[in-house]
C-alpha cells in the first residue's frame, strides 16, 4: 500500500509539472516515420480485451522496424475503453492527427460506431481485430462503416451459427435456454443464435440479464424449471463465470456454451470447478498454434507476454496488412485506403485475406471451437458457419 | 410472463431471495445507521463493501494460502478459515468506515457545511476507493476460493437447502438480533439513539459526539464487512465495481424499510431480495430494476417514510 | 482564503451600465475564442492530449455547464436533491434521434419537442416524487434515471443496446455550418444556449418564483405557512431543470450522431451534481466555473490513463474539505445553516 501511495503521489507531482508544459513530439527528419493508431480498451472494465490484443500489433511492428526500413512505423495507443462515449471524443482527435495513416481497431463494436462519424470524412482506414457486430458492415444499416471499415474476423451471425451448433453437439434433442447480457455485443449475438437454435432444437426459455448483475440464482432456477439441457450465454467473462457457477450450484448439468466475450484466459480461474466442460467459440485461432517455437520466443521477447491472449492473431494480421501497404509505398490515408480495400494479403495462418466492398472477409472464415478442460481453454478446431 | 417457474421453484426462489435480501440488509445498515445519526447518505458505503470482499480474498488467499484450484476443506480448518475471513472483513470494513468518516465527513460536519458538500465528498471517496482497487487489480475480476463445499442439507418442498445459503441466513439474523439488543439495551446504544434524536441536546447532556459518530460508522462498517463475507461465500467473486449495484440495492432497501430505522433495514432488505427474485423469475431479469422502482414509489406514496418509518427513534421530524 | 465572490461582486457593483455591458461582451467574445486557444502559442497548454480539444469543449465542457445550470435550478435554487438528472438529457437525445431518423425532421424543429417531452416526464416524475422530502426524492430520481436507460435498452424503437445511429447534424444557420469539421460552431451554439439559460435563471431569481424557491429552500414548512404553494413551485423548478436537460440532450445527439443507452448512465448524473456543488450551489457563476473545471480536467489528465479517475476522486475530496461551499459560494444572505434544520 505504501509503495502505491508513493506512486500516486509521484504521479500527482508529475502531472502538475506536465500541466504547465507543452508536450510536442518532433518528428525525426532523417528517417521518415508514419503512425498507426491502436484503438481499443486499455483501461476500464473491459481493459483485458485491448491488453490482450495490443501485443499482436507491437510484435508485428517490431519485426518490421527491425529490418531498418526507409519508413519506420510508430505505434500509438488511443484508449477508448470499449465505451462509445469516450470513443466519440477520442476519434476526432485521432482523425485530426495527420501523422496517423491507419487505425488498428476498434476492439469493440460500440467504439467503432462512434468513431465512424469522425473517420469517414477524414478518410482514415480502420482494420478491426475483434469488432464483430453485424451492423458495422451491413449495407442496409445506417451505422455501417463503408468505405473505411474492415475486419479480419467473421462477424457475429457466423459465430452465432457455430455457437448454436457447438451448444447442441452430442446433446440429444437439444432444449436451449438462451441468455444475453443486454450489451451491444451480447444482445445481437443472442438474437442470431436464436435463429439457428430454432432450426436444430427447441428454445425453452430466454432471459436478458444486465451486465454486472450479482445474483444469477433466479436465472438458474428458471433454467431448471424450463428443463433445458443446453444453455447459451451471450456476454462477457465476468458475468459468464457468475452465471455458470450459479447454474452448477443449483444442480443443473446442462451444457453451457458461450461466445468470444467469455473466451478469455481468465475465465477458467474465474469459474473454478464450475467452468469445467464449458464450450466456447471465438472467431479467432490462438496465435501460439500458428507460429513456430522460435517465433513464439521472439513474440515473448518483443512484448513480454508469455501466452498470447485472444485476438492476437487477428491483431497481428491487421497490423501486417498496413505494413504490406506501407512497404508498397502507400504513405497517405488515401493510398492506404485503396491498398487495403483492393489488395490481397497473407494471414499468419497461411490463408489469404481479402476484403469485400463493405469490409468483410471474402469467403468468410472458420470460427474456432474451444472447451475448458483441466482449468485451461483448449482449441478443438475450426467450424464453418 | 412466466408463472410456471413460480409454482415449480417457489421455495428455492424464496430461499435464494432471503439470502440475497439479508446481504442487502447488512449493507443497508451501513447507510441506515449513518443516516439515523447524521442525516446524510453515506455514499462511500458501497466501496466499503467492495474493500470488504477483497479483504476476504486476501485473508483466504494470501494468509491461509488457498487458491481457486484448491479443494474445499472440512472440519476445524474450515471453521477457522471462515471465522478468520469473516472477522477480517468486518475489522477492515469497520476501520475503513471510521477512516472515511474522518477524511470525508468530519471536517465538513464540524464546519456545519451543507449536506450536499458531504455527499460530494463521499462520492469523491467512493471514486477514489474503487479506482484505487481497479488499479491494484488491473480491472480484472477476482474469484474467492471455494472453501465451503456447497453441499445440500436436504430439500424442503423441492427447495434445495444449500449450506452456504443457510449459514448466511442464520448468521445474518443473529447479527441483527445482537445489533438490535445493543442499540436498545446498552449505554452506547442509548447514546446513539440520543444523538439521532437531537445532536444539540445530546451534546448538552454530555455525550461525546465525535465518539458516538465514529462508533456509528464502525457498526455500519462491521455489518457491511459481514455482508462482504457472506457475498464472497455465496457468490465467490468480486471486482472493483462490485459495490455499485449492491450499494444502490442496499440503499433502496434502507429507504423501503424506512431509512434510519434498523428493523426497517432488516425487513426492507428481505422484501427487496424476494421482490428481485420473483420479478426476474416472472417478468425477466431485464425488468427487475423497473419493478423494484415502481414498488418503491408505491410504498413511499402510501407510507411516505418507508414501511417502518424514519429514524432509530421516530421522534425527530 | 480570499473571498473571490465578494471581491468580484464588489467590483461589479462599482461599475456603471456601459462598463458592465462592455465587460459582458468581452467575456463572451473571449469564451467564443476558446476553441482556437489550443493552437495559439501562449494558451496551447490548454490543449487536451489524445482527445480533440475542440470536441471536448462541446462535450463534456459546454454540455456539462449547460446541464449544471439546469440542475442548479433544482438543487441550488429550490434545494431538491436530484440524482437522476441524466434521464432528461437522455429523453432529449432520444427525441432528437428518433424524430430525425424516422420523420426526417430537422434539429431546430425537434428542439421544442425534446424540451416538451423532458418537461412532461419531469411532471410525471415530479408529481409523486415531490410530495416526499429530501433524501427520498434522491432515491426516486436515481431510480428514474436508471429506468429511462433500462427502457431504452429494452425497447425496439430506441434500437435496444445498439442505440440509434445516423442522426443528422443540425442544418446551418446564417451560413454557420454544423458538421464534424467545425466543432467550434457547436461550441458557439452551446454558449448561446448557456447565455439563454443564464438570462432565464436571472429573470426567475428576481421575480416571484425565485423568491418562492428561496423560501422553500430555507424552510419548506414556513414557506407553506406563508402561503407559498410549495408543490407547484417545486414542480416548476423541477420541470424547468428538466427542460434545460432535454435541450442539451437534443443538441448532444445531433452532435455525436450516434447515441446508445450506455451514454446515459448514473455516472453522468453524479458528475453534474458534483459540478454544481463543486462550483458553489445556487450561484450560477460558481456552477459554470465548477462544471467547466470538472468536465475539462479528466480530459486534460488523460495522459495519466490509469490514475486519471483516482486523481479526480482525490480532487473532489480535497476541494470539498477546503471549500465546502464551493469555489464561488452563493451570497451570505442566501446561506442557511442546515444544521439548525
Amino acid at each position: 500500500m505504501n509503495k502505491n501511495s508513493k506512486r500516486v503521489l509521484a504521479v500527482v507531482a508529475a502531472s502538475a509539472l506536465a500541466f504547465g508544459t507543452v508536450v510536442t513530439s518532433q518528428a525525426n527528419a532523417a528517417v521518415k516515420e508514419v503512425t498507426l493508431m491502436f484503438q481499443g480498451p486499455l483501461t476500464g472494465p473491459d481493459a483485458q480485451l485491448g491488453q490482450d490484443q495490443l501485443p499482436g500489433a507491437v510484435y508485428a511492428i517490431s519485426i518490421y522496424n527491425a529490418t531498418n526500413p526507409k519508413v519506420k512505423i510508430k505505434l500509438e495507443k488511443a484508449d477508448s475503453q470499449c465505451d462509445g462515449t469516450v470513443a466519440a471524443n477520442i476519434a476526432p482527435g485521432v482523425a485530426a492527427n495527420k501523422k496517423v495513416i491507419g487505425v488498428i481497431g476498434t476492439s469493440c463494436s460500440g467504439e467503432a460506431k462512434n468513431s465512424f462519424p469522425s473517420y469517414k470524412p477524414a478518410g482514415l482506414t480502420m482494420i478491426s481485430p475483434s469488432a464483430t457486430n453485424v451492423d458495422l458492415s451491413n449495407p442496409k444499416s445506417k451505422s455501417n462503416g463503408f468505405p473505411i471499415f474492415h475486419r479480419v474476423v467473421p462477424f457475429d451471425s457466423t459465430q452465432a451459427v457455430v455457437l448454436a451448433k457447438v451448444a447442441a453437439k452430442e446433446v440429444a434433442s437439444p432444449k436451449f435456454y438462451i441468455v444475453d447480457d443486454q450489451t451491444t455485443y451480447g444482445k445481437p449475438l443472442c438474437d442470431d443464435v436464436k435463429l439457428t437454435a430454432k432450426k436444430i432444437g427447441t428454445i425453452v426459455g430466454t432471459d436478458s440479464v444486465p451486465k454486472l448483475t450479482n445474483d444469477y440464482s433466479s436465472v438458474a432456477s428458471k433454467v431448471k424449471a424450463a428443463g433445458a439441457n443446453s444453455v447459451i450465454y451471450c456476454g462477457y467473462q465476468t458475468d459468464g463465470a457468475k452465471f455458470v457457477k450459479a447454474l452448477r450450484d443449483s444442480g443443473s448439468t446442462a451444457v453451457f456454451a458461450a461466445g468470444d466475450g467469455v473466451n478469455t484466459s481468465d475465465f477458467p480461474s474465474l469459474a473454478g470447478a464450475a467452468g469445467e466442460g464449458v464450450r466456447l467459440t471465438a472467431p479467432d485461432v490462438p496465435f501460439d498454434l500458428l507460429v513456430s517455437k522460435t517465433e513464439l520466443a521472439a513474440f515473448t521477447k518483443a512484448t513480454s507476454v508469455k501466452v498470447p491472449g485472444l485476438y492476437v492473431t487477428s491483431t497481428y494480421d491487421a497490423t501486417n496488412i498496413y505494413i504490406s501497404c506501407i512497404k508498397a509505398g502507400k504513405l497517405t490515408r488515401a493510398g492506404i485506403q485503396s491498398c487495403v480495400a483492393g489488395g490481397s494479403f497473407k494471414g499468419v495462418g497461411g490463408g489469404t485475406i481479402k476484403f469485400d466492398r463493405y469490409g468483410d472477409l471474402t469467403g468468410g472464415a472458420p470460427v474456432g471451437e474451444f472447451v475448458v478442460k483441466g482449468g485451461v481453454i483448449k482449441y478443438l478446431g475450426g467450424v464453418n458457419g | 410472463m412466466n408463472f410456471s417457474v413460480v409454482t415449480s421453484e417457489f421455495w428455492s426462489l424464496c430461499l435464494q431471495g432471503l439470502a440475497l435480501g439479508l446481504i442487502y440488509s447488512l449493507i443497508a445498515l451501513g447507510y441506515t445507521m449513518v443516516y439515523g445519526v447524521l442525516r446524510l447518505i453515506n455514499f462511500a458505503n458501497s466501496e466499503v463493501f467492495m474493500i470488504g470482499t477483497f479483504a476476504v480474498l486476501v485473508v483466504q488467499v494470501n494468509l491461509l494460502h488457498h487458491d481457486v484450484t484448491s479443494q474445499p476443506i472440512h472440519g476445524f480448518a474450515l471453521a477457522k478459515a471462515l471465522i478468520l475471513s469473516l472477522f477480517g472483513a468486518m475489522i477492515v470494513c469497520a476501520l475503513l468506515a471510521m477512516l472515511v468518516e474522518l477524511v470525508a465527513y468530519r471536517r465538513l460536519r464540524l464546519h456545519g457545511s451543507s449536506r450536499l458538500a458531504s455527499l460530494i465528498s463521499a462520492i469523491g471517496t467512493s471514486i477514489f476507493l474503487s479506482e484505487g482497487m481497479r488499479n491494484l487489480t488491473n480491472s480484472r475480476p477476482q474469484t474467492t476460493p471455494r472453501l465451503l463445499e456447497k453441499t445440500s442439507l436436504g430439500t424442503i418442498w423441492g427447495a434445495n437447502l444449500r449450506i452456504d445459503t443457510i449459514i448466511t441466513i442464520v448468521a445474518a439474523i443473529i447479527i441483527f438480533l445482537a445489533l438490535d439488543q445493543f442499540v436498545n439495551r446498552s449505554r452506547l446504544g442509548k447514546a446513539i439513539r440520543a444523538v439521532s434524536m437531537s445532536e444539540e441536546n445530546s451534546r448538552l447532556m454530555g455525550i461525546n459526539l465525535n465518539k458516538v459518530i465514529t462508533l456509528t460508522f464502525a457498526i455500519g462498517g462491521l455489518t457491511t464487512g459481514a455482508a462482504a463475507f457472506f457475498y464472497a461465500t455465496v457468490y465467490e467473486n468480486t471486482i472493483f465495481n462490485v459495490g455499485f449495484n449492491l450499494g444502490i440495492a442496499a440503499f433502496t432497501a434502507a429507504v423501503l424499510g424506512g431509512i434510519g430505522n434498523i428493523r426497517g433495514a432488516f425487513y426492507g432488505g428481505i422484501a427487496l431480495g424476494l421482490l428481485e427474485q420473483f420479478a426476474s423469475a416472472v417478468l425477466g431479469s431485464q425488468w427487475k430494476a423497473v419493478t423494484v422502482f415502481i414498488v418503491l414509489v408505491l410504498v413511499l406514496l402510501v407510507k411516505p417514510s418507508g414501511i417502518f418509518g424514519e429514524a432509530v427513534q421516530q421522534t425527530r421530524t | 482564503m480570499i473571498n473571490l465572490r465578494d471581491k468580484g461582486a464588489e467590483i461589479w457593483e462599482g461599475w456603471n451600465r456601459p462598463k458592465r455591458t462592455i465587460f459582458v461582451f468581452a467575456m463572451i467574445f473571449l469564451a467564443g475564442l476558446l476553441p482556437f486557444s489550443a493552437s495559439w502559442g501562449p494558451t496551447s497548454f490548454l490543449n487536451t492530449p489524445i482527445t480533440s480539444f475542440q470536441n471536448v469543449l462541446v462535450y463534456p465542457v459546454g454540455m456539462f455547464i449547460l446541464m449544471a445550470l439546469g440542475l442548479n435550478i433544482v438543487v441550488g435554487k429550490s434545494g431538491l436533491l436530484d440524482l437522476g438528472y441524466v434521464a432528461f438529457f437522455a429523453i432529449g437525445a432520444y427525441t432528437q434521434a428518433i424524430m430525425s431518423t424516422m420523420l426526417d425532421w430537422k434539429t431546430w424543429e425537434i428542439l421544442p419537442f425534446g424540451i416538451m417531452f423532458a418537461m412532461i416526464s419531469g411532471v410525471m416524475l415530479g408529481l409523486p416524487a415531490l410530495r416526499l422530502r429530501g433524501d427520498y426524492l434522491a432515491i426516486i430520481t436515481l431510480g428514474f434515471g436508471e429506468i429511462v436507460r433500462i427502457i431504452a435498452i429494452n425497447s425496439t424503437s430506441t434500437g435496444g443496446p445498439n442505440g440509434i445511429s445516423g442522426i443528422p447534424n443540425p442544418p446551418s444557420v446564417l451560413g454557420i455550418q454544423f458538421d464534424l469539421m467545425h466543432p467550434e460552431h457547436y461550441f458557439w451554439l452551446v454558449i448561446a444556449m448557456i447565455l439563454l439559460v443564464v438570462w432565464m435563471v436571472r429573470r426567475f431569481t428576481v421575480r416571484r418564483p425565485g423568491r418562492a424557491w428561496e423560501a422553500i429552500r430555507q424552510d419548506e414548512d414556513v414557506a407553506a405557512l406563508m402561503g407559498v404553494n410549495t408543490l407547484v413551485y417545486k414542480l416548476w423548478a423541477f420541470v424547468i431543470g428538466a427542460a434545460v436537460g432535454g435541450a442539451a440532450g437534443v443538441l448532444y445527439a445531433s452532435k455525436v450522431m450516434v447515441i446508445s443507452p450506455d451514454m446515459f448512465k448514473f455516472d453522468v448524473s453524479v458528475m453534474i451534481l458534483a459540478c454544481v456543488v463543486f462550483g458553489g450551489i445556487g450561484n450560477i457563476w460558481g456552477v459554470m466555473l465548477g462544471a467547466g473545471i470538472l468536465a475539462y480536467l479528466p480530459d486534460r489528465f488523460r495522459f495519466l490513463t490509469d490514475y486519471r479517475q483516482l486523481v479526480f476522486g482525490l480532487v473532489l475530496i480535497i476541494m470539498m474539505n477546503l471549500r465546502p461551499d464551493g469555489l464561488l459560494p452563493r451570497k451570505k444572505r442566501e446561506k442557511i445553516s442546515e444544521k439548525s434544520k
